[in-house]
């Protein structure tokens, strides 16, 4: 509970409608899309411009009150969840498109705009935003800013890092400050826009970012590659690449994945094979033929039993639907669907694939998994209950494996879904304990009070959780 | 911040173990400068290959506070390697043992002292390509492009140092040895300190290894030169370029003072009269590339060239890059001292960049050059002046600060890829704010407490102003 004069002050910045904290609402804000954490927060605050967002955090550091900034809560690494209570701050009212300069090719734009109603608005216009989370629909810019997420088309066009040109952030004192701007080369001083894409709402509140637009590609082709042979799949994988073709799409779907994609999508996924490759190449018309031609071939080299081209853009856009509701479709299958990130190096990636089916024979768990393979990034996602105690405790040994596996091969624990609560006691693995103190400095220099989402990334204690009730 | 004595130089020694150690005031001399201005004696210089014992004397620098200054072939333009407090001079272009290609995950493994042109011989060798090419690659270290974040003429397209580095191996001021990121090419694992190291110009920590991203090699290439009467024209040929949807691989402007000056060092049939030409080279697809050469060449002549050149030929398109690569040599036949700024603004800001920088000239009655990789915005003028002449110098000072602030003003910045070293730091305060300069300032004292890594530099001291002389 906030103590009511601070309920007052909060209430006199953003007006009384945009302070919540009756149950209900409190409830709602309690989790996010990451199965078995939730807490309550004490209030939910929506400020409707930078100088409200600047005097809520004013008053936070004050008080010494966290604030967990969030934008629809889809993140899989409980990156949302109070886990400390505090306020959460809501961006409902800063939803806007500021300005598309189709001179400079940019977008500047608040934090609380959907990614999709973006993509559309700059595509009206012929330009291209390429990062694509299959959450897009409902993902917000400020939480794919703060996730750093990627997409189906990351592997030749990258993430939304890559993307980010110039913010505007609140700092945890109040203190409004602008990083970066509409150039496309910039020096002076240390890169600030790069340390806050990524930080987890942990360093501050954006709350306008201007983003780089490139222009649309002139055209596009997709096939799909079918496998009797898992491996032989993740083999054409690497070959692709060492054939020093770069495509926009190179995504891996196994067998039990495919059967509920189906299921679920229902547009003739062949569901008798082991794995199929869905790859898209982009570009000039004579350039993506060409690339195609050889990428199929690759493919059938390397053991593809057949390989399909899309017939029209509509059956095009069918595959890859099937593929972004891959989660989704899998989430309905058993009560509880823990979704993972590993990634390795793309030599790795026949490997890795190996590795986690050996990983879940050896704990006899269910393991599907699909996933961004052209950029090694791999999500074995585990159908589970967590009503099984015992199952549970499997399934966690199960992915301390697969993380353990990732980082030995040379990768890293999260690819795009960043660390959250979920996997910071797991972050040492990556980084050692010089590197966490290295990052608990920044930290520390950004937010000596540790009012911004206090409790994530870095981890409280060694006790891993993946999946244990918070 | 302390001098080295007796005592710490023993120490030194005994633990620069595989190096060597340089005291004498001849060697010294020779680290005094850079590709800037001003010259700092330092105590020592350390030459070691090894990681261990570069780390051991971090920890001796913090322990007894002793600046270090991290050093790669001090090609930097703004100061960046100056021992401007003493102490020891790290000459890591020593570092040159590793220089491994992946082919498979397209990622290159270098220690710091590797020249840039060998990354990109390594990696062509193997049909792969090393996007940054800062016209220093021939001499500069991949250390140094790393600390200063440095573009080149391919930036435009391919982007900066920067986007191409995704693993680093670092040693922090406080002589731990840690690694960012890794040979994934996505990784979001706690806070970006791989890109917060990049560009940190040395202050942050010094960089021991690094992996770098490699891209498949362009199949085909072709060049042309667009010769305009206004230099307001050429600047709006290269904003509509990029709206266009065109994204040549280099596009480099250069006016009529530089085209007059290669002309006269070197007769290649450039056209004096012109107010300015651009150089436009595109890649990509040979099956796609006539017909996007076309393209650009309409959308020239739409804006008002006079004249698009196509060559002939390899040895054709060599001539034309050849009257670029002239430029710097030819400008400073005409005074000795040559003062390269490198401010940048939003692409579609160029034409009225190219306008105050005309009215700039005429203002300080200075030789002011503008030339370089027009099409990201980093306009490059250079003022061409003698250091000898005090009354000149302080016109050439002013107008510097002018550029800086036209700069500012139509939304740039500073630097866009020389960095702020010693130089630019009295202007940072001006494009980053107070808040968001303490914000850096914070960052700084949380790595290093002591202040001892490359000490002076990104950060003015009270007072400080800007100093050619
Ligand atoms: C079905 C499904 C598919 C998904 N697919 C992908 C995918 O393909 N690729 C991928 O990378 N991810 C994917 N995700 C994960 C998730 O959608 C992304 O991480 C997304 O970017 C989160 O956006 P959000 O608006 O929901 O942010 P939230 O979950 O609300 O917040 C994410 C983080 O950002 C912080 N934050 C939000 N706004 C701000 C702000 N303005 N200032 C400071 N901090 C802020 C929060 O504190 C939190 O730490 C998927 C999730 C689901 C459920
Ligand atoms: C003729 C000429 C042309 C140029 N053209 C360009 C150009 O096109 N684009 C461009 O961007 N720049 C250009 N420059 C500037 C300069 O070459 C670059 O900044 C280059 O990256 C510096 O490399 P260096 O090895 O000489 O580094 P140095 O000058 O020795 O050092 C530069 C900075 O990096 C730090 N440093 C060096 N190595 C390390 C390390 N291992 N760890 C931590 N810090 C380190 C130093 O402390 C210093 O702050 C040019 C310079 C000249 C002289």
């Amino acid at each position: 509970m906030l103590a009511e004069e601070l309920k007052q002050q909060l209430i006199e910045v953003v007006g009384e409608a945009n302070v919540q904290d009756n149950k209900a609402s409190l409830l709602v804000y309690s989790y996010d899309a990451t199965p078995q954490f939730q807490s309550i927060p004490d209030a939910v605050v929506a400020p409707r411009n930078t100088d409200e967002v600047a005097e809520v955090l004013k008053l936070c550091n004050e008080h010494h009150i966290p604030v967990v900034p969030r934008g629809s809560g889809t993140n899989l690494s409980a990156g949302t969840t109070p886990v400390e209570g505090g306020i959460v701050l809501l961006f409902k009212h800063m939803q806007d498109i500021i300005e598309i300069d189709e001179e400079n090719l940019t977008v500047t734009v608040q934090p609380g705009l959907i990614t999709l109603d973006l993509i559309n608005a700059v595509e009206a216009k012929g330009l291209f935003y390429p990062p694509d989370p299959s959450s897009m629909k409902i993902s917000t810019i400020g939480g794919n800013l703060n996730e750093n997420s990627g997409g189906l088309r990351g592997l030749k066009y990258g993430v939304t890092r890559d993307y980010v040109m110039g913010l505007e952030v609140v700092l945890p004192n109040g203190d409004i400050i602008r990083t970066g701007g509409k150039l496309a080369k910039d020096v002076a001083g240390y890169d600030l826009t790069r340390l806050f894409v990524g930080s987890e709402g942990t360093l501050g509140v954006i709350t306008e970012a201007t983003l780089k637009l490139v222009p649309m590609p002139e055209s596009k082709k997709t096939i799909l590659a079918l496998y009797e042979d898992i491996e032989a799949a993740a083999e054409a994988v690497s070959s692709i690449i060492a054939h020093r073709i770069i495509p926009t799409t190179l995504e891996f779907l196994d067998q039990p994945t495919l059967k509920v994609v189906e299921e679920y999508a229902q547009i003739g996924l062949p569901t008798d094979i082991e794995a199929v490759l869905l790859i898209e190449q982009d570009g000039p018309q004579e350039v993506v033929d060409r690339d195609i031609e050889k990428i199929a071939a690759l493919c059938r080299d390397n053991q593809a039993i057949r390989v399909d081209v899309a017939k029209s853009e509509l059956e095009a856009d069918a595959l890859r639907t099937a593929r972004r509701t891959a989660l989704s479709a899998l989430a309905r299958l058993k009560p509880t669907t823990i979704l993972e990130d590993a990634t390795v190096p793309r030599s790795k990636i026949a490997e890795m694939v190996r590795a986690i089916n050996d990983i879940a024979r050896e704990y006899k768990v269910d393991i599907c998994t699909f996933g961004h393979a052209g950029d090694g990034n791999l999500h074995p996602t585990c159908l589970t209950d967590v009503r099984n105690k015992e199952e549970i405790h499997r399934v966690e040994q199960a992915f301390e494996s697969i993380f353990h596996k990732a980082v030995e091969l040379g990768g890293t624990i999260t690819g795009e879904h960043g660390v959250g609560a979920m996997k910071s006691p797991y972050l040492h693995l990556k980084l050692g304990d010089e590197g966490i103190a290295a990052m608990k400095g920044i930290k520390q220099a950004f937010d000596p009070n540790n009012i911004m989402n206090p409790g994530k990334i870095f981890a409280k204690s060694e006790r891993k959780r993946v999946v244990v009730h918070a | 911040m302390r001098a080295l004595t007796e005592i710490h130089l023993e120490e030194v020694k005994s633990i620069v173990k595989t190096g060597r150690v340089l005291t004498k005031e001849s060697d010294r001399f020779s680290y005094s400068f850079d590709g800037s201005f001003g010259t700092f004696l330092p105590d020592a210089v350390i030459q070691t290959k090894s990681v261990e014992e570069l780390a051991a004397l971090v920890r001796l620098a913090n322990r007894e506070l002793i600046p270090l200054y991290p050093r790669g072939q001090a090609t930097s333009l703004s100061g960046g390697p100056l021992p401007v407090k003493g102490g020891l001079v790290l000459d890591l272009s020593v570092m040159d043992h590793v220089l491994e290609v992946h082919e498979e995950d397209l990622v290159a493994v270098v220690s710091p002292g590797v020249l840039t042109a060998d990354i990109h011989r390594a990696a062509e060798e193997r049909g792969l390509m090393y996007p940054p090419d800062p016209s220093s690659s021939h001499v500069s270290t991949i250390g140094g492009n790393l600390a200063e974040n440095s573009g080149g003429p391919k930036g435009l397209k391919y982007g900066v140092t920067k986007d191409y580095v995704i693993g680093l191996e670092v040693i922090t001021p406080e002589g731990e040895i840690i690694k960012t990121g890794g040979r994934t090419v996505k990784n979001v694992t706690g806070y970006d300190l791989t890109k917060l190291i990049v560009g940190s110009e040395g202050t942050l920590g010094i960089i021991t290894k690094a992996v770098l991203k490699l891209i498949p090699k362009p199949k085909a290439s072709t060049t042309m030169m667009a010769i305009f009467d206004s230099l307001a024209d050429a600047g709006k040929a290269i904003s509509n370029m990029l709206t266009a949807g065109i994204l040549p691989s280099k596009m480099e402007l250069m006016d009529q003072a530089s085209i007059i000056a290669v002309e006269q060092f070197e007769p290649l049939g450039l056209p004096v009269d012109a107010a300015a030409l651009i150089l436009i080279e595109l890649d990509g697809h040979p099956a796609a590339l006539q017909e996007e050469a076309d393209e650009a060449a309409a959308l020239c002549q739409s804006v008002g060239a006079r004249e698009v050149r196509m060559p002939k030929n390899k040895s054709e398109e060599a001539e034309l890059w050849k009257a670029r690569k002239l430029v710097s040599p030819a400008i400073v036949r005409i005074k000795p001292t040559k003062i390269s700024e490198d401010a940048t603004v939003p692409r579609s800001k160029i034409p009225d960049m190219c306008k105050r920088l005309e009215k700039i000239r005429e203002e300080y009655g200075i030789h002011l050059v503008v030339f370089g990789h027009a099409g990201d915005g980093n306009l490059h003028p250079n003022i061409i002046c003698d250091k000898n002449d005090t009354e000149e110098m302080k016109r050439v000072e002013q107008a510097v600060e002018e550029i800086f602030k036209a700069a500012v003003e139509l939304g740039g910045t500073l630097s866009g890829e020389h960095g702020i070293g010693l130089m630019k730091a009295p202007f940072m305060e001006m494009e980053l704010g107070a808040a968001g300069l303490d914000m850096m300032k914070r960052i700084k004292a949380a790595w290093d407490p002591n202040n001892i890594m490359n000490p002076g530099k990104i950060f003015p001291e009270p007072g400080q102003k800007l100093e050619l002389s």
